[in-house]
């Protein structure tokens, strides 16, 4: 089989490329990846590209033409299609305990606090967010709790329940987690597994100090969500 | 590097890369769509080569183009190719990242409470892109800029103001007459054909997305290996916390439209004048930028960029320091 004469000469290494990229992007996207990369509000600009990708892509290879790519443009063709087909097979698959133990933990003051959710409904995130903004653990203690994260070591204490928080992409997530009192004369257990927790809020005192901590009466692992990342 | 880092390391790449993508799409449909609707670029040669000025009109120009500083170096060096004042070139391509609509609104967004930042960021950007263009402008373009894009800007440049060393085309030995009648020809170029525009638009988006997988992929490597709170721990100490956030800025290489988000979760463990630095390095200059900028500018200029706009943000965060604290 011979390739039409408009795309002899590595001209077809182009639009490849470009497809390849579109395809990236709008794989993305239709995989789910999206939701562990990026924030949701940066979704559509990311589904356009991809489709302007690969429309343009298409436009290309039909009606492309012009000079045929010199030596150093067939190298950073090549270079760009290798690295997109290792993207599109090779899923993203981070340690979250890793991620978040490379982190500096804090919380956005963010607004939207909802304190009329009933303390079985709050999430990971929301718990944080009331602990901060309402510091005295008695005020908590026998609430129920329900919530979901990964397990986050921390160095000279218990591993603790932990969520990603995002405000752009993986890149600048912040681990947010709370104290857990693990069920008794079981292993403890282990690093970046996501777990759905029950239990009650309790006190105990840790390193000279109060402190609002999970009582869990019944631990169950799941997989990880979908969306694992916290706005 | 173990395997869990590893995988972290990859996972931090792709979401440089797929977020920065669309940024950079964005920058080459501008330029894209600049060169077709201008072809000669008439009124970009008409722009101010004024030290003072044209970097100022640079900074101002980025009102019109909402991109981050990924979106910003296909279109400036579409304004170097179509024969900008270099002055206006590089103020556009230091200055505009943060002088746009998206960062103005979103470092509101992020810190309505510090008016003073809202001032200081913009202001900033105007001052280290004056520092920068005047610094680069001083150096011979043959040195400053990347040789492909020389030999594009040489083309459209007046012959006068190429050497005659550096001409590649023009009258040099041609026959006077032929030479008049070459300089009264029209000035005005015809539009280019869409495929042509179209097949320019998509070697110069091949070309900057390999170079960004290369910014991403060590991006992504430093901050899997370098821990961030050690670069967080001396946020109390002023001259230290502005190198602090200055190399965290390097390093972890977000986009300028949401880097103000990002610097609002460390903002209260900072002093003030570092957390400006970080919001003024970043678009500057970082790890990501660093593969990006090679298509305009050759290596020792880009080193003398990354240099300048050091000292130049840590200047700044030292008198907000002294000044605010």
């Amino acid at each position: 089989m011979t390739l039409p004469r408009r795309l002899r000469g590595g001209r077809w290494l182009r639009p490849l490329g470009l497809g390849l990229w579109g395809a990236v992007l709008l794989q993305s996207g239709i995989s789910g990846r999206l939701d562990l990369l990026l924030r949701a509000v940066f979704h559509p600009l990311v589904w356009i590209s991809g489709v302007v990708l690969v429309v343009v892509a298409l436009l290309e290879l039909v009606g492309g033409g012009g000079a045929a790519p010199t030596p150093r443009q067939r190298t950073v063709l090549l270079v760009g299609v290798v690295v997109a087909i290792a993207v599109l097979l090779v899923p993203p698959r981070p340690s979250f305990a890793d991620l978040a133990a490379n982190r500096d933990r804090e919380l956005l003051d963010e607004p939207g606090l909802n304190f009329v959710v009933p303390p079985g409904q709050r999430s990971l995130t929301e718990w944080v967010r009331l602990l901060r903004s309402q510091p005295d653990p008695k005020l908590h203690a026998g609430d129920p709790v329900r919530i979901s994260g990964f397990v986050l070591p921390v160095p000279g204490d218990r591993p603790q329940l932990a969520r990603l928080l995002v405000r752009c992409c993986l890149v600048d997530a912040t681990p947010v987690g709370l104290p857990v009192l693990w069920p008794p004369g079981r292993p403890l257990p282990k690093a970046d597994q996501w777990l759905e927790l029950r239990g009650v809020m309790d006190t105990e005192r840790f390193d000279g100090q109060t402190r609002s901590v999970i009582r869990a009466e019944s631990v169950r692992p799941i997989p990880r969500p979908a969306r694992p990342l916290e706005p | 590097m173990s395997p869990e880092r590893l995988a972290t390391a990859w996972a931090l790449f792709q979401a440089l890369l797929i977020e920065a993508m669309p940024f950079l799409l964005i920058g080459v449909t501008i330029s894209t769509l600049a060169r077709w609707l201008s072809p000669g670029g008439q009124w970009v040669r008409r722009l101010p080569a004024h030290p003072l000025l044209g970097p100022l009109t640079g900074a101002a120009l980025g009102f019109a183009l909402p991109a981050c500083e990924c979106g910003n170096v296909p279109v400036a060096r579409q304004l170097l190719a179509t024969g900008a004042p270099l002055a206006t070139a590089l103020g556009f391509l230091f200055a505009a990242p943060v002088l746009n609509p998206i960062v103005v609104a979103s470092t509101w967004a992020a810190f309505p409470n510090q008016p003073w930042l809202l001032v200081a960021r913009p202001v900033g950007a105007v001052l280290i892109a004056l520092v920068l263009a005047t610094l680069l402008a001083r150096l011979p373009e043959a040195a400053l800029l990347q040789p492909a894009l020389l030999e594009e800007r040489q083309l459209v440049l007046p012959l006068s103001q190429v050497s005659l060393l550096e001409r590649r085309s023009g009258v040099i030995g041609a026959d006077p007459l032929a030479a008049q009648a070459l300089a009264a020809a029209p000035r005005r170029t015809p539009r280019a054909p869409l495929a042509e525009i179209l097949g320019h638009g998509s070697r110069e988006f091949i070309e900057l997305a390999a170079l960004l997988v290369f910014g991403c992929v060590i991006a992504a490597l430093v901050q899997t290996l370098v821990p961030r709170p050690w670069l967080l721990a001396v946020g109390g100490a002023p001259t230290l916390s502005i190198l602090a956030l200055m190399l965290l800025s390097l390093v972890v290489s977000v986009c300028s439209s949401v880097d103000a988000f990002l610097a609002l979760g460390f903002a209260a463990q900072v002093t003030p004048g570092a957390l400006l630095a970080f919001l003024l390095l970043g678009p500057v200059i970082d790890i990501k930028l660093v593969g990006l900028f090679g298509v305009l500018l050759r290596p020792r200029a880009i080193l003398l960029t990354a240099v300048s706009a050091v000292l130049v943000v840590l200047l700044i965060g030292q008198w907000v320091n002294l000044w605010l604290l």
